[in-house]
């Protein structure tokens, strides 16, 4: 029986920012590792690599996940989207403009997995509440801004998609 | 290591008999993958049983809602049945990490991993759950309360699976809540954790009391001594008098030389009463 000795490889289908990639990664590689060093997407971060602070997040089949504890072979053959992957058209989302406009952002690092997360949230309640939009961002820690920029960005995003999409 | 993706459960009992104990069955992995990434478990092998669809429906089954072992806790938080029909449970996974941990992280998961402060235990201890165990030799089936050995600790082989779990769900005149304290409202582990299912008869009297707790020094458990002193109580004006169940759960439920001992003894009695105050006004308001 194998033991300790060298890790072997797992072979990976994914489907990244609407890109098909086949990979064979090392049996205990995580899937922000997968991103990060295999697809040179680094937009995902890795802070405290224990999946509590939520700088990794990414979303499998439209749901948030911390990439950093998340094993590459299990999420063979699903949908993943990084933050690069938000304005792949090259135009901003809504969330990302409000970002700008409100000043949610500081030093950066935990940017991309609040929209993510946020990303979610207006896919999965168009119209939240403040509660909601706190509730979602339990799981992503800043530690610049404060949240309050960050909420009222959501709000607002989530206001403007409504508008946008009754005109 | 090597990583071995099964599709079903035949396939997964066939690994698992093959490894033994070298083996480590990997779920949603929040548990497992920062083990091993901090190098804490070095298994030969990850065996993924993700992708088994199998496991991951919620059914009725003969009275008793099975709860297939790879239900994510996000499906128990926001499903309308579960919601309905099991609401503590439903509480108490909406209070486990936060949305990416409940994504991905299994009700079998924080059953086999079997911690302490396992936020979702107490209310499956108040539901009865009995656990479908699966091996290459055979099934069998374990209530919850046998199955937890001690933090960490359990009774399943290291050639099974879990694959369901049954749950009883609210019977007549009965409802059930669900309260975490942590030191935070998200991504902490539990101070304590409390579920209560409580049956009212049509005259007032508690016909059944139900408690259990996570959080304190061993594995989550039922408290009969506080059970008892709520039972056979009648209500006045519509309320139930918790005093005596509450000091016994804290001095039940909580040794003295726990950590943090007089915080969870004067937290649980105020739990214990909010939730009994929320079980009788549903089972008030829904039949008076």
């Amino acid at each position: 029986m194998p033991g300790a000795a060298g890790e072997q490889s797992v072979s990976i289908r994914l489907i990244v920012n609407d890109r098909r990639h086949q990979l064979e990664t090392p049996a205990g590689e995580t899937l922000l590792g997968t991103l990060r060093e295999r697809l040179a997407l680094t937009g995902p971060k890795e802070a405290c690599g224990e999946g509590e602070c939520g700088a990794c997040t990414v979303l499998v089949d439209g749901a948030p996940v911390a990439s950093c504890i998340l094993a590459a072979g299990s999420v063979n053959g699903r949908t993943i989207l990084t933050v690069e992957g938000l304005a792949g058209t090259g135009e901003l989302t809504a969330l990302q403009q409000a970002f700008v406009s409100h000043a949610a952002v500081q030093c950066g690092y935990c940017t991309p997995g609040l929209l993510m997360v946020l990303t979610a949230l207006l896919d999965d309640t168009p119209d939240p509440s403040e509660a909601d939009v706190r509730r979602a961002l339990a799981g992503t820690i800043c530690r610049c801004t404060g949240y309050q920029q960050i909420i009222e960005a959501a709000l607002d995003a989530a206001q403007l998609m409504i508008r946008s999409a009754t005109s | 290591m090597q990583f071995c993706r099964v599709r079903s459960v035949a396939e997964a009992v066939d690994e698992l008999s093959r490894w033994g104990t070298e083996g480590r069955i990997l779920a949603g992995g929040t548990d497992v993958m920062p083990q091993y990434l901090r190098g804490e478990q070095s298994p030969a092998a990850l065996i993924d049983i993700s992708g088994i669809e199998g496991l991951q429906g919620i059914s009725e089954v003969g009275g008793v809602t099975s709860i297939g072992a790879l239900v994510t806790l996000r499906r128990l938080a926001t499903a309308s049945l579960v919601q309905l029909r099991h609401p503590a449970l439903a509480q108490a996974a909406a209070a486990v990490g936060a949305w990416q941990t409940q994504t991905v992280a299994t009700l079998g998961g924080n059953i086999c991993s079997a911690a302490a402060t396992a936020d979702t235990l107490p209310a499956l201890l108040v539901a009865d759950a009995q656990l479908m165990l699966v091996s290459k030799s055979g099934r069998r089936r374990v209530s919850l309360e046998e199955f937890l050995e001690g933090p960490g600790a359990t009774a399943l082989r290291p050639t099974e699976l879990l694959r369901a779990i049954e749950v009883e769900p609210l019977g007549e005149r009965t409802s059930e809540g669900n309260l975490k304290v942590g030191r935070r409202s998200a991504m902490d582990l539990a101070v304590v954790g409390l579920a209560l299912r409580l049956s009212v008869t049509p005259s007032g009297v508690v016909s059944d009391a139900r408690i259990a707790v996570c959080g304190g020094t061993r594995s989550p458990h039922r408290v009969p001594s506080a059970e008892a002193a709520i039972a056979g109580s009648q209500l006045i004006d519509g309320r139930l008098d918790c005093a005596e169940a509450g000091a016994e759960l804290a001095s039940a439920a909580v040794p003295e030389r726990a950590d943090s001992a007089q915080y969870r003894r004067r937290v649980l009695p105020g739990l214990l009463s909010r939730l009994a105050e929320r079980c009788v006004t549903a089972i008030l308001g829904a039949g008076g």
